[in-house]
């Protein structure tokens, strides 16, 4: 009877829950494939938003841009967020851990706004003192997007070190293999999966990040949401509901593949009952 | 085992580990010889397992010094020493297959394939794992975790081999099988072993020698004959095993014999051999329960007897502990064995006299 | 682990944190007691040098600005307000969420965390956009309603406050139910049953029992919306339209419109200052959770 009971609540406030989450988007993709120029009725099935988008060279060009971005911000904020990782996790207390585990923390939080203007501010700052960088463009955003994802990616892969028996690269080091060897051929393998996960996660805040980009991006450095929000500021277009298809589709399929790998790898590296 | 026990391989000379103020190992000094199977045991937080992890590198002694065969390797990183360590996890690499996991040692030392391949199998075979070569950790029962565990920390050849609480992660049933398995397998390979438990039993079944460790020094070091039926402080006679310990004041001294006065008694407390203390001194007197006998009458012996009432008795199956309450308002312990099933026993509330001989006590003086 | 080695990795983040982290907030306080001024960069030096004379000009102008034009002070009050409200909201929605996915078997329980973070996954920005159709006058809400004759006039829904709290919620919503579900797996379900074990009815069980434990996740998860809530500029613009105020909104438009440098460093000043307390807060919970 309880059971009965906690599962038929569950049932009503998962279903409403994931009605709020999921409408707003279904709504999206289906009127992505509206025949008519007003984006709320319904005027036959077309591919013809699609063809424009393919079209856009703007849309195009800051797609392009806003993956590049993406791709190398993502790469850089895995490798300083893993070694931040290891610092919180391994390295024991040192004089300002206190400081690093804030400014590690603090990113998380921050309004946008904060952290793209205090960016600019210091690249402006940089350039007329330093005289580098001369000029913003993906250069700054990719700097302020490395620092923003490395806290995002530090808290991921974190929680995995943390669960990671210490013992297991104590006994690769036991048997003679020096700490930068027992790191990528015990610690590493152990932990990709985090890593993996930590990566596609930075990959989708770079992608998906307007305001701190609108800050320290430079002429020629027009990302994607900056493309979007410039577009859908004019007017509602339903050229941006074919792209948020596309957005989804990737994300979906993305995060099942990253949800796949993860469940193999926790097939193997938690126990079996005996 | 004798002949090579001269030899020492490993020395731990006046080491001392501090972390901050707190002092976890205090001049800690120990020989151990070739060969031999070595246990530091200690109740948690007695500092063995820092001094284990100083044997393998993973702590630097703040003071002292530690040989292995002669050389210093105080200052040794562990990846450089000739010590393996079975881990109280097994730390089994959780991506590898048994046969990698004993082969990661010797791969680091970048040994020929060939030669590597040959090892892994002879480890294998050694520790009865062939079949299961291929097989991921998870895959393994705890006990075959074990046996890999050996394999890889045996599979380099190490001078020592260390192992840290080698049964804690085992059922209790399997452990009296694995530990006379494991001293079989050491002893075929004849490698000097220092292990770390907090569990006597399994100090006294593996070891060859045991040192008594508590917080932070070591108590006493000797065979498990000798710590048991001669332990030097209180804590040893209570940690291995149960014990009575009387307080006595020392009265007479003698070569042969030496008496004592103690108020539990009903009579004079006498010791074989002589005393090292003065008249008047106070010492403790330890006796085993199982030392112990019961009578419902009075024993002709005129010293070492006392009588008080049956307060409790603990079937054990075996044998059966009888907790003899005193006219003092101590509690004595004796043992009997159950010989006959259907011997008339002592029971609740009965009176009861305990004597024992001279010869089974112990003097303590700490 | 060598020490030149353990230097870099603790050197490397530290160093790269500091100056892009760090050293940016000392610049923004700086140019906040700077004026602007028609130039590249657009800020006087607050330090001169000229004829042997040091002089340090610190302009608390835009300070005073701030304090004296009371459309900054209600900024950052309408924020607070909005962004509590949004958090409790939130809360609301996403605790039994939470609580749901964290009483359902193991085995589903991975599927439905991953359908709560999804949408994350997917563009922020497109996600607010997605409600700017079906809040409008003529969108789906005020489309249905209408052709059901619930009402002949379109209820303005776009371009309100009630817009920004349904965008706020539903975008923050993942952040949430994340933290409270990850604290509320944990929850041992025999300390349920002792407490039904000791008679307490299963409503009371939840008041005294698994709340109290689910708190830390609570406040990790009310920190997550409440703090960047606070400085929102996407939602307040794409669903507040021009009377929702809101203080990065206001940051925003002296940056970009106004092109005032100096004020709107001191804004993001005073928005640090005023989030100083539930950050410290946020931090103590998150440090305690990575270094535990």
């Amino acid at each position: 009877m309880q059971t009965g009971k906690i599962s038929r609540f569950s049932k009503t406030v998962l279903s409403l829950g994931f009605f709020f989450l999921y409408a707003p988007i279904l709504i999206l993709v289906i009127f992505s494939f509206n025949k008519s120029e007003l984006v709320t009725v319904w005027a036959g099935f077309s591919f013809k938003w699609y063809g424009e988008l393919f079209r856009d060279p703007q849309m195009l060009g800051a797609a392009w841009i806003s993956l590049k971005i993406a791709f190398l911000a993502a790469s850089a904020a895995v490798v300083l967020g893993t070694m931040a990782s290891i610092v919180m996790v391994r390295m024991g207390n040192f004089t300002g851990k206190t400081a690093f585990t804030s400014m590690i923390t603090a990113p998380l939080v921050m309004p946008e706004v904060i952290t793209g203007l205090s960016l600019l501010l210091l690249f402006v700052a940089m350039g007329q003192s330093l005289g580098w960088p001369g000029q913003r463009g993906m250069l700054t955003i990719w700097i302020a997007h490395v620092t923003f994802c490395t806290a995002f990616v530090t808290v991921v892969v974190t929680s995995r070190l943390q669960e990671m028996d210490e013992s297991i690269e104590e006994a690769a080091q036991d048997l003679g293999a020096p700490p930068w060897k027992v790191f990528f051929l015990v610690t590493l393998p152990i932990i990709a999966p985090a890593l993996m996960s930590g990566w596609l996660l930075a990959f989708t805040l770079s992608l998906d990040d307007l305001v701190i980009a609108s800050f320290v991006s430079g002429p020629g450095s027009t990302t994607l949401p900056m493309a979007v929000f410039s577009s859908v500021r004019m007017g509602i277009s339903p050229q941006i509901n074919a792209l948020a298809t596309l957005v989804v589709l990737v994300a979906t399929i993305a995060v099942f593949i990253a949800w796949w790998v993860a469940q193999r790898s926790l097939r193997v590296t938690t126990k079996v009952g005996d | 085992m004798s002949d090579a026990a001269s030899s020492p391989m490993l020395e731990i000379r006046q080491v001392t580990k501090r972390f901050g103020q707190l002092s976890a190992v205090k001049d800690v000094s120990l020989t151990i010889n070739k060969g031999e199977i070595f246990a530091l045991l200690g109740g948690s937080g007695c500092g063995k397992t820092t001094l284990l992890r100083m044997m393998s590198g993973f702590e630097t002694p703040s003071e002292g010094a530690i040989l292995i065969d002669g050389e210093d390797v105080s200052k040794v990183p562990p990846f450089q020493r000739p010590v393996n360590m079975m881990f109280q996890s097994y730390a089994l690499f959780p991506h590898m297959t048994v046969e990698q996991n004993v082969a990661f040692g010797l791969k680091q030392d970048k040994l020929p394939k060939a030669q590597i391949a040959d090892q892994v199998a002879a480890m294998l075979k050694l520790v009865h794992m062939t079949d299961f070569a291929k097989r991921k950790p998870n895959q393994l029962s705890g006990g075959q975790r074990q046996r890999v565990a050996l394999a890889r920390s045996l599979a380099k050849k190490p001078k020592v081999l260390l192992l840290d609480e080698p049964m804690g992660a085992l059922d209790k049933k399997l452990r009296s099988q694995m530990q006379l398995e494991l001293v079989d397998i050491i002893e075929s390979v004849g490698v000097t072993c220092v292990m770390v438990t907090h569990d006597q039993e399994e100090a006294m079944t593996m070891a060859n020698r045991v040192s008594v460790m508590h917080l932070g020094e070591i108590m006493q070091v000797g065979s498990p004959s000798e710590i048991y039926e001669f332990p030097n402080s209180r804590h040893t006679a209570e940690f291995i095993g149960s014990v009575n310990i009387f307080d006595a004041t020392v009265q007479g001294v003698g070569s042969d014999a030496s008496q004592l006065s103690c108020t539990d008694l009903n009579c004079v407390l006498s010791v074989e051999g002589g005393v090292n203390a003065v008249e008047g001194a106070q010492v403790g007197v330890a006796v085993r329960p199982e030392k112990i006998y019961m009578s419902r009458t009075q024993p002709e012996q005129g010293d070492n007897w006392l009588h008080g009432k049956v307060e409790d008795i603990a079937y054990l199956g075996g044998h059966s502990v009888y907790h003899v309450k005193l006219a003092s308002g101590k509690t004595v312990m004796a043992t009997t064995t159950n010989v006959d099933r259907h011997e008339q026993r002592l029971t609740w509330e009965d009176q009861v006299y305990l004597y024992w001989s001279a010869s089974s006590s112990v003097v303590l003086y700490q | 682990m060598s020490k030149l080695g353990a230097r870099s990795v603790i050197g490397v983040p530290y160093v790269w944190l500091l100056l892009f982290f760090l050293v940016p907030f000392i610049i923004v306080f700086k140019i906040s007691f700077s004026e602007m001024q028609y130039a590249i960069p657009p800020y006087t030096d607050l330090v001169g040098w000229a004829d042997e004379v040091l002089t340090i000009n610190l302009n608390l102008g835009n300070y005073y600005y701030l304090w004296d034009d009371s459309l900054y002070a209600k900024a950052y009050l309408s924020s607070v307000r909005i962004a509590f409200f949004a958090t409790i909201g939130a809360l609301i929605i996403g605790y039994p969420m939470a609580y749901a996915i964290a009483r359902a078997d193991a085995s589903s329980r991975n599927a439905l965390l991953m359908m709560v973070m999804l949408p994350s996954w997917t563009s922020f920005l497109i996600r607010i956009y997605a409600w700017v159709g079906i809040l409008k006058n003529n969108g789906l809400i005020n489309n249905a309603l209408m052709s059901v004759g619930i009402i002949d006039q379109p209820i303005a829904m776009l371009n309100t406050e009630f817009a920004v709290y349904i965008g706020i919620v539903y975008a923050y919503l993942p952040f949430m139910i994340l933290p409270i579900y990850t604290n509320l797996v944990k929850l041992d379900n025999s300390l349920l049953e002792a407490s039904a074990d000791l008679g307490c009815p299963p409503w009371k069980t939840f008041l005294t029992v698994t709340l109290p434990l689910s708190k830390a996740g609570i406040i990790a998860g009310s920190m997550l919306v409440f703090i960047p809530s606070v400085g929102e500029f996407v939602i307040p613009e794409m669903l507040g339209g021009a009377e929702t105020l809101m203080i990065g909104k206001v940051l925003w438009q002296e940056f970009f419109n106004n092109r005032d440098w100096p004020v709107a460093s001191a804004v993001a000043i005073v928005m640090l200052l005023l989030l100083l307390v539930p950050i410290t807060f946020f931090h103590r919970y998150q440090s305690r959770e990575l270094e535990a």
